[in-house]
């Protein structure tokens, strides 16, 4: 028999516990080691952060599932990482604590023969000062809890301005390499029609902030898409949006200093100037979570299986923009020192950023690292799953599910405003997700046709539909494995 | 305030008999993106190590 397991119930974590329960026989032991009671379907935060949702209504205990399943849960976190095992245990470990119940505080040996490392992004706010979620007038919707306390600012705003009070909003990046531009973009759309919804837009002055030199760059170097029968590129697009429903917008700064109402940055001309706000929602820069690996002797390994992230068969030669290639892409997220250690998802170390880096003439890196979202995060861990299925199955050693970011298509459903009949979406398809320059030369690395953007109502049900969908599948109903990643 | 989106093109952003063929096209737009597959770039040598059967 073999023991895999997983680190994380995200959607990585929890989509490779799914598929290995499933398609493996009893006799393989499952685990699952997260601090996290609950799952959450992250991308319909937004909603809650609007007051449109409620947080129950995205998610749901583990604890419960994993029983009825025979998927073994521990409510922990991962410590230390023993790849080799150590004098006393000759198992590959990872060293993980409790967080809750009886247990809480104690530590335990987790042996593996198969470690899934799907621990996801840490939140780093500590790296912009005065930039944390409830404090300062800055919000966050990166969690359920975080959106809560977002949706808690929000209405009080409102109620503020219903009185007659004019005021400031600022949402977008909240560091100078932050990532997930697309759902604070959500957010910002979500905002403004809810203003719109409360009949206080005209109170309001709503403003763009982001590292991305160009707007739509989403951290993608931005995409020549299809739209209608036009090519436009995301720019272009996202700048219709913008004007549109009158949302002003600041590019290419890193957000660097927070103060109860005002953001401080730096822009691409080295400038450091200052934004007045009375809401702000700022998404974090995110990091690896600083964990340790040591060998069978207690030397430390960390190098060996992390860059800030994991590290897994990606090239990480440090090389010019010019020469970045798509081929520099992990293809089965397998660490190359401990082969039965994997990263799906937003783990794994990216070899580089996506689009263009940029640096002000302070020197200050000023640009969006790459975006992992949930539909490469799930794709990934199947394959992630497949592959170790396919190994214990067969008793041979293979890798041959491949699923590299330049070789796959991911959607971006972006909510811009909730209501059955008033709601819109902007629904945007990706084809590759890393732009692959050599196969698609003309078209800045991407497939028109299968790279597309639509805007209308059909979105805003899309992504109701995706919501219920991805939550019928994360409970594992009947037939849950139908629904793809 | 800018204009940029005309009526007649929010019209038919937001007439929901419009939006649900449109529903339709773009699910099915969707799936053919998403779930038509995806592969490497490159030849990996790369193998999964069995430790313990």
């Amino acid at each position: 028999m073999s023991k895999i397991v997983i680190l994380g119930a995200g959607i990585s974590g929890h989509v490779a516990a799914s598929h290995l329960r499933r398609k493996l026989s009893k006799e393989h032991e499952v685990l699952v080691v997260s601090p996290n009671s609950n799952y959450q379907w992250i991308p319909s935060n937004i909603w809650v952060g609007v007051g449109r949702m409620k947080s129950k209504e995205i998610l749901f205990p583990l604890a419960p599932l994993y029983k009825k399943k025979g998927i073994r849960y521990k409510q922990a976190k991962a410590i230390t990482f023993h790849p080799e095992g150590d004098k006393t245990e000759q198992k590959p470990y990872i060293l993980a604590e409790y967080v809750v119940g009886e247990k809480k505080g104690q530590q335990e040996k987790v042996t593996y023969d198969y470690l899934i490392n799907a621990t996801g992004p840490k939140l780093n706010f500590e790296a912009t000062e005065g930039l944390t979620p409830g404090l300062n007038k800055t919000y966050s919707v990166c969690t359920y809890t975080h959106a809560d306390h977002a949706w808690e600012g929000l209405n009080d705003l409102i109620q503020q301005m219903k009185q007659g009070k004019k005021v400031k909003i600022l949402i977008g990046t909240g560091h100078a390499k932050a990532t997930c531009q697309g759902a604070a973009f959500e957010y910002i759309l979500n905002v403004e029609q809810e203003l719109r919804r409360h009949k206080v837009r005209d109170m309001a002055e709503v403003t763009w902030i982001s590292n991305e030199y160009q707007l739509g760059d989403f951290g993608m170097d931005g995409m020549l898409l299809s739209y209608g029968s036009m090519t436009m590129k995301s720019s272009e697009m996202v700048g219709m949006i913008f004007e549109d429903r009158d949302i002003k917008w600041i590019l290419g700064v890193g957000v660097d200093k927070i103060e109860n109402g005002i953001a401080y940055y730096e822009n691409l001309d080295g400038e450091h100037k200052k934004e007045k706000y009375d809401f702000a929602m700022l998404i974090p820069s995110f990091s690896g979570h600083g964990f340790k690996a040591f060998d069978k002797n207690n030397e430390d390994v960390t190098s060996k299986l992390f860059k800030g992230f994991m590290i897994v068969d990606a090239d990480y030669t440090s090389k010019p923009y010019e020469d970045w290639s798509v081929k520099d892409w992990p293809e089965t997220y397998q660490n190359p020192s401990y082969q039965n250690i994997f990263a799906p998802g937003i783990a794994f170390a990216p070899p580089h950023a996506i689009s263009k880096p940029r640096k002000s003439k302070n020197g200050t890196a000023i640009f969006p690292a790459p975006p992992r979202t949930g539909m490469p995060s799930g794709i990934t861990a199947k394959l992630v799953a497949d592959n170790i299925i396919d190994s214990i199955k067969s008793g041979k050693d293979t890798a041959h599910h491949k699923g590299s970011l330049g070789n796959m298509g991911a959607a971006c459903i972006a909510s811009a405003g909730f209501g059955i009949t008033q709601g819109s979406g902007v629904s945007i398809t990706t084809y590759p997700i890393v732009p692959d320059y050599e196969k698609y030369p003309k078209t800045q690395g991407r497939q028109l046709g299968k790279t597309f953007g639509e805007i209308g109502l059909a979105g805003h049900w899309l992504k109701l539909a995706l919501h219920y969908a991805f939550i019928y599948k994360a409970k594992m109903r009947p037939f849950w494995w139908l629904i793809p990643e | 305030m800018t204009q940029r989106i005309s009526k007649y093109q929010r019209f038919k952003m937001m007439n929901p008999i419009i939006q649900f063929f449109k529903f339709i096209y773009l699910s099915i737009k969707i799936m053919v993106v998403v779930a038509g597959g995806h592969g490497g770039t490159r030849e990996v040598k790369s193998k999964v190590s069995k430790l313990v059967s």
